[in-house]
């Protein structure tokens, strides 16, 4: 990791900063890049469903909204204001209900707190019974992806046992191998957060 | 020869885990019967509004209330000093009608809040 030490001029306000990190940004060709003080959370969350064909059409819109809800009515104006200047939901997995959630690392307790107030989700007119169960909170997506591989590994062990066939079994134990993270350094040049493509989740 | 008298000096830091704040009232048209219990709900709405359920839920206590003058001595927690201080500096409403609450004194101790300079009335023996 290269460190580079800048000083600038702040008195002119955020604007200086900014144009620096896009100037930085374009001249290393790294998107990922961040200075020391954008310093952020993110919270990798699971959504648990009853029944698991509601999740299907779930959209990171109606996360943000719920978040954002159920923010205000915990914490208040000032919840609120916390949550505007620093909250996305960066990634979404509907098959899996894995949601990303990026704050900031000042604030990542007072969203956090929030998620146990959670208790449906409004997806496209429905209403959906859920609660948001909070797995890892890591510093980038990179580590957050490490835990992920980790975790669908260890759910995949816990499915072997309550496979039925021997078919399913052998496309279990396959998925389990396969288990890897060797396809996100050609993602990370985006920072779309990771694509899953180590979860073969297979369900009967 | 007399020996010279010792002292001993004590220094506390946050000595007291509560804080004191002397508040009053102050009602656009004059002022309104209001009950102690009101007054308490009054400021529990503002830390609603400011801070959430989470902030309203903190513990604070109405120790003394006047109710002609709607004055009162509030007792909060170091940690939520801050919160309340600021939720009471926002409040502009009771029941549609525009309000402010003046904090007078905030003290660790409450017998600080017993004596207020500002409040001293000089008597005709000013000076002895």
């Amino acid at each position: 990791m290269h460190v580079l030490e800048i000083w600038y001029d702040s008195s002119r306000g955020n604007e200086g900063k900014e144009l620096l990190c896009a100037f930085l940004k374009k001249l290393t060709n790294r998107s990922n890049l961040s200075l020391f003080c954008d310093l952020s959370r993110y919270l990798l969350c699971e959504v648990c469903v009853p029944d698991r064909s509601s999740l299907q059409l779930l959209e990171d819109r109606s996360i943000y909204n719920t978040l954002r809800a159920a923010v205000k009515r915990a914490h208040g104006d000032y919840g609120s204001a916390l949550f505007n200047i620093g909250v996305i939901v960066k990634y979404l997995n509907a098959h899996t209900g894995v949601v990303l959630i990026r704050s900031r690392k000042k604030h990542y307790r007072l969203i956090w707190s929030a998620l146990s107030f959670i208790t449906c989700l409004e997806n496209r007119g429905q209403m959906v019974q859920c609660f948001l169960n909070c797995l890892h909170v890591g510093g980038t997506i990179r580590t957050c992806q490490k835990f992920l591989v980790k975790y669908n590994r260890q759910q995949l062990h816990r499915m072997l046992p309550d496979c039925k066939t021997d078919a399913e079994k052998q496309e279990v134990r396959k998925a389990i191998l396969s288990c890897s993270l060797s396809n996100v350094r050609d993602e990370e040049a985006d920072e779309d957060g990771s694509d899953d493509d180590d979860d073969d989740d297979k369900e009967t | 020869m007399e020996e010279p008298s010792k002292f001993e000096q004590y220094v506390y830091k946050n000595a007291s885990v509560y804080h004191y704040m002397k508040i009053s009232l102050v009602l656009e048209n004059g002022n309104k019967y209001i009950t102690d219990a009101q007054f308490k709900q009054l400021i529990i709405c503002g830390l609603k509004d400011l801070y959430g359920e989470v902030g309203a839920s903190f513990p604070f206590d109405l120790l003394k209330f006047d109710q002609n003058k709607l004055t009162g001595i509030l007792r909060v927690y170091n940690s939520g000093l801050v919160k309340l201080w600021s939720a009471l500096t926002l409040l502009g409403t009771y029941q549609n009608e525009a309000c402010a609450f003046r904090v007078m004194q905030v003290s660790p101790f409450l017998l600080a809040l017993s004596g207020n300079s500002r409040e001293l009335q000089f008597g005709d023996q000013l000076t002895l």
